[in-house]
C-alpha cells in the first residue's frame, strides 16, 4: 500500500491495532490515505498488504472461501463506499438478495425501515432510476438486513444532509446496540453522527 | 423472489451463441451415435460366428486352369503335396475331404402345398475334429438313420433371394432350416435307399454340402465303387489364418483358398474404418462445440465479472454464484443429447427396413446411447470445471 514510504503519520496503517466488539470506531481519512483499501483487507477480498490482520487472533489469510462467506453472512456487515447495488434489480430485490442469505429481517422490518430513511415510494423502483442519496439508504438497509460482530461502513453518508444522517446512525445504534455488535465506520469530513468510543486518524 | 439471482446473472447470456452451440453438438454427437447404432446394426451382416468351425481353419483347393482340367487328375492332392503342407510352421494339421462316391438326390418338401423340390446332390465329409458340433447331432447310426448336413449358407441365400422371391414361395431363416423335411436317397451297388436328412448349420467358409465323417465312409463303402482316391480338397489348422507366409506358399503352389471369409474379413474391416472415419468427424465438431459453448461462458462470465464480485461481496458463494450457469449448461447439454438420440432414431428407422430385407437382426441401441452419455457427460463436465474455474478466479480482486 505504501511500499517505498519509510513512515507513514497514522494510527492505523504500521500500528497495532485491536478493535474490539462492541466499542464504536471513527477511522478519519484524507483522500487517498487508503480508507477503502482497509475496509477490502478486513473483509477479505484484496490481499495486497504486509503485515498480519487477525480475527480473534487466526490469521485471515488462512480462512477458506466457506469460511469466508459465512463470516460475511453472519459476522462481517460491509457497506462499501461505492455502494455495489444493481441497477437493474428494484429497490427492495436489491434488499432482499442480501436478506435471503441471512433471512434476518421479515418483509414488514425492511418495508419499516425504508419508511423510516423515508423512501418508501421508491421500493419498486429500479435502483438505476434512483438518486445516488436514495441509492445510499438502499445499500444501508442491505447492510442491515444481516447479523454481525462488525457493521463496517465506507462513508455511509457521504449523500446525505445531516437530517438523514442522524436517522442512519440512529438506526446502526439500534442494531449494533441489539447485538452488541460494533460500528466501524470511515470519514472524510461528513462523519456518520454515532457515539463513538474510538476516533483513529489514518 | 427466488430467481433473484438468474435474473442478475442472466444478463448478457447470448440465445444465438448458445443456439449455435446446441446446434454444432446436435450434429456432432448425432453423427457419433448414428456411426455406433449403424455399426451396430451393420456389423452382423459380416460377421459370420460359424460356432461349429473354428476361426482357424482355411480350406484349399487347386487352382483349376484350362490345361489342368484338361490333363485330369492334377485337382487332386497327392500324398506328397499333403506331406509338403503338414512340414510347414503355420500349419498344426491337415484334413482330407472325402467325397461321396455314389448317386444322391435330395427331395425337400416345401410345407402343406404339397410340392416338392428334387435334385442330385453331393457330399463332403471332414474329420469330426474340425467340426465343433460336439452333440450327438454330429453323428451316424445306420441303426436309425438319420444324416445330419451343414451347407454353404450361399444355398440358403439362392434360395430365398433367387428362388423363392421369384417363384412366391416363402423366405426361410437359418433357423426355420432344421424343421424342413428333408429326404435323400442314395443309390449304387443295386440298393435304392431313402434316408431322412436335417440341416444342422450354415457355412459361409466350407462352399459345399458336408456330413459326418464316419456316415459317408459307411455310405461310400456300401453304395459306392469302392476305389481310393485322393482328396480335392484339405482343410487345415492353422496358427494365424492372416499369416501373409500362408498367402505366399498357397500362391507358389497354385492352391486356392476358399475366399469368402477372406472377402467379409475385408469388408468388416473397411466397415470399421469407415465407421471410425465418421466417429472421429462427429468427435471433432462435438469438441468444436465444446469450444464454442466455453467462450460463449468465458464472455458471458467476463461481462458479468462485476455483478458476480458484488454478489461473492453480499456472501454468495462461488458455488451458489455458479450454479445458475451449471444449471443452464445442464439443461442445454441434456435436451441436445435427447434431440441427438430422437434423431438416430428416426435415422435409424430409414435404413433398419434395408438392413431386414437381409434377414440381419436389428443391433442393441444401448451402446449408441451410452456412447452419447459419455461424450456429453464428457462435455458436461468440462463445462462445469471451467465455470467454477472462472467464478473462483474473481474471488480476489488483485490490484
Amino acid at each position: 500500500m505504501f511500499a517505498g514510504r519509510e513512515r507513514v503519520p497514522s494510527q492505523v496503517w504500521q500500528c497495532e491495532l485491536t478493535l474490539e466488539r462492541g466499542k464504536n470506531y471513527l477511522i478519519v481519512a484524507d483522500s487517498g490515505t487508503g480508507k477503502s483499501s482497509l475496509c477490502s483487507y478486513v473483509y477479505g477480498y484484496r490481499r495486497d498488504y504486509s503485515g498480519t490482520i487477525g480475527f480473534d487472533g487466526h490469521d485471515i489469510k488462512t480462512l477458506s472461501i466457506a469460511a469466508w462467506c459465512e463470516l460475511r453472512k453472519t459476522s462481517l456487515a460491509y457497506l462499501p463506499q461505492e455502494m455495489r447495488l444493481f441497477p437493474e434489480l428494484t429497490a427492495y430485490e436489491n434488499v432482499w438478495l442480501k436478506n435471503q442469505l441471512t433471512h434476518h429481517k421479515s418483509r414488514a422490518e425492511i418495508e419499516e425501515i425504508f419508511g423510516t430513511l423515508g423512501i418508501s415510494d421508491k421500493l419498486h423502483s429500479p435502483v438505476s432510476r434512483l438518486s445516488i442519496g436514495q441509492q445510499q439508504r438502499v445499500a444501508i438497509v442491505r447492510t442491515l438486513c444481516q447479523p454481525a460482530d462488525f457493521y463496517i461502513l465506507d462513508e455511509p453518508v457521504s449523500h446525505l444532509d445531516a437530517y438523514n444522517n442522524s436517522v442512519v446512525a440512529q438506526l446502526f445504534a439500534d442494531e449494533a446496540g441489539k447485538q452488541g455488535a460494533s460500528v466501524i465506520a470511515t470519514s472524510v469530513g461528513n462523519h456518520l453522527a454515532l457515539n463513538y468510543d474510538v476516533e483513529l486518524k489514518l | 423472489m427466488k430467481n433473484l439471482l438468474w435474473k442478475l446473472l442472466r444478463k448478457h447470456i447470448s440465445p444465438a451463441q448458445l443456439i449455435g452451440f446446441s446446434i454444432a453438438n446436435l450434429v456432432g454427437l448425432c453423427i457419433v451415435i448414428l456411426a455406433v447404432q449403424f455399426y451396430n446394426d451393420v456389423k452382423p451382416v459380416f460377421d459370420d460366428e460359424e460356432s461349429f468351425i473354428r476361426k482357424d481353419y482355411i480350406v484349399i483347393t487347386r487352382s483349376v486352369t484350362g490345361a489342368g482340367a484338361m490333363m485330369g487328375g492334377s485337382s487332386e492332392f497327392d500324398d506328397a503335396a499333403i506331406a509338403d503342407i503338414e512340414a510347414q510352421p503355420w500349419c498344426r494339421k491337415v484334413g482330407r475331404f472325402i467325397n461321396s462316391d455314389f448317386s444322391i438326390y435330395a427331395t425337400v418338401g416345401l410345407g402343406n402345398s404339397g410340392r416338392a423340390m428334387r435334385s442330385q446332390f453331393f457330399f463332403e465329409a471332414i474329420p469330426t475334429d474340425f467340426i465343433d458340433v460336439t452333440d450327438a447331432q454330429w453323428s451316424f447310426d445306420p441303426a436309425r438313420p438319420e444324416v445330419p448336413v451343414i451347407v454353404s449358407r450361399d444355398y440358403l441365400s439362392l434360395y430365398n433371394f433367387g428362388f423363392a422371391a421369384t417363384q412366391g414361395l416363402p423366405r426361410i431363416s437359418e433357423g426355420q432350416v432344421g424343421m424342413i423335411p428333408l429326404a435323400f436317397t442314395f443309390s449304387g451297388n443295386g440298393l435304392n435307399d431313402v434316408i431322412p436328412g436335417r440341416i444342422v448349420g450354415f457355412s459361409s467358409r466350407l462352399n459345399t454340402v458336408i456330413v459326418p465323417e464316419d456316415f459317408l465312409k459307411w455310405a461310400n463303402a456300401r453304395y459306392g465303387t469302392g476305389g481310393a482316391r485322393h482328396p480335392l480338397r484339405l482343410i487345415i489348422e492353422v496358427n494365424s489364418p492372416g499369416d501373409v507366409k500362408i498367402e505366399q506358399y498357397m500362391a507358389d503352389h497354385h492352391y486356392d483358398v476358399a475366399g469368402d471369409k477372406n472377402q467379409a474379413g475385408k469388408a468388416s474391416y473397411f466397415l470399421t474404418i469407415i465407421v471410425s472415419i465418421v466417429v472421429a468427424v462427429g468427435i471433432v465438431i462435438s469438441l468444436l462445440s465444446f469450444f464454442v459453448l466455453m467462450l460463449s461462458i468465458y464472455l458471458l462470465l467476463q461481462k458479468n465479472t462485476q455483478r458476480l464480485r458484488d454478489l461473492l461481496l453480499l456472501g454468495y458463494s462461488p458455488a451458489q454464484v455458479s450454479r445458475s450457469y451449471i444449471v443452464m449448461v445442464l439443461a442445454i447439454n441434456g435436451v441436445v443429447l435427447l434431440l441427438a438420440v430422437v434423431l438416430m432414431l428416426i435415422m435409424r428407422a430409414h435404413y433398419l427396413p434395408m438392413l431386414q430385407a437381409l434377414d440381419v437382426p436389428a443391433g442393441s441401441v444401448l451402446p449408441a446411447i451410452v456412447a452419447g452419455v459419455v461424450i456429453m457427460t464428457a462435455i458436461t463436465v468440462g463445462n462445469i470445471i471451467a465455470i467454477r474455474c472462472k467464478v473462483n478466479a474473481l474471488w480476489l480482486l488483485e490490484k
